[in-house]
């Protein structure tokens, strides 16, 4: 134990000095990931297209209103669920091939997210038809027994008092 | 008997379906030529108090009720040997039952011909 030690104090002011040595990605950021700025003459739009790897009349970046995308191509937002999952993607668990370049959104739409695309099963008018008749339905039964009750089919109990005499079904 | 929907006939024939909280309202020795035998009370109201029986419990199958609980009192915790009396007391309730059932229905069966006979007249 006290030799690793000796081995991180040795080695962390060097790692202090180079991170990058390390890991390539430390808190989550690297500076490759940072988009350009905002393509503002043809040959700077060319040359942001080349870098993500986009046919020129394809690629089109963000509007630029602050948002903080630069160049970031605009990709169309489809759900990562609706790839094709028999294709051979280099990383079948994300569906994703290596160098991609990947939407914005990318950690909002992925498999495990959330499906921008979804579609219902059925129209939506028929989605809230079978909805209310469901409910409606249980709403009836107990608002229709609120005033028709069921009881046994008996007399009230029949508890001895003064002045009151009950009766057998049998002959004296 | 055996209706579990007679909500709906107590809506919709009210004058020929005895409520579940209505009392017989016709003479009870009416189509009895030999009379009826009287239901007997075996213990008194001063034995059910002293026994501390709830009032739903001060019916007719009281005394029974009252051998029950002074046998469990005797035998506890073994009160599996109050089984006999136990049996008694639930048989007597379950004949008190048919009883309440069986008014029931004569109490119907009249009123439809309380109704038969009125339709007969107009």
């Amino acid at each position: 134990m006290s030799s690793l030690i000796k081995l991180v104090r040795v080695t962390a002011p060097w790692l202090k000095k180079n991170p990058s040595s390390l890991i390539s990605v430390r808190h989550h950021w690297n500076k490759d990931f940072k988009p350009l700025p905002y393509p503002k003459t043809f040959e700077e739009k060319a040359a942001s297209a080349e870098r993500y790897g986009i046919p020129l009349a394809e690629y089109e970046p963000y509007p630029d209103d602050g948002s903080g995308c630069g160049d970031y191509p605009k990709l169309p937002l489809e759900a990562v669920e609706h790839r094709d999952p028999y294709y051979p993607w280099d990383n079948p668990e994300l569906k994703k091939n290596y160098n991609e370049v990947l939407h914005d959104e990318y950690d909002f739409i992925r498999e495990d997210r959330y499906n921008v695309n979804y579609k219902l099963h059925l129209p939506l008018s028929i989605l809230v038809l079978q909805y209310v008749s469901v409910m409606g339905g249980a709403y009836f039964l107990y608002w229709i027994f609120e005033y028709v009750k069921a009881f046994h089919p008996v007399m009230p109990p029949q508890l001895p008092k003064e002045n009151k005499v009950y009766y057998t079904f049998e002959k004296p | 008997m055996g209706n579990h929907l007679n909500g709906f006939k107590l809506y919709f024939h009210p004058e020929v379906t005895p409520g579940p909280k209505e009392e017989p309202t016709f003479d009870p020795l009416l189509g009895f030529p030999e009379g009826r035998k009287p239901r007997e009370m075996k213990v008194t109201e001063a034995e059910m108090r002293s026994a501390k029986l709830p009032l739903r419990d001060r019916d007719f199958c009281a005394h029974l009720l009252i051998a029950f609980k002074d046998c469990r009192q005797r035998e506890m915790p073994f009160v599996v040997k109050c089984s006999h009396e136990k049996h008694e007391y639930l048989n007597c309730k379950y004949e008190d039952y048919v009883i309440r059932a069986k008014e029931y229905e004569r109490e119907r069966r009249l009123r439809v011909k309380r109704e038969e006979l009125k339709m007969r007249q107009c």
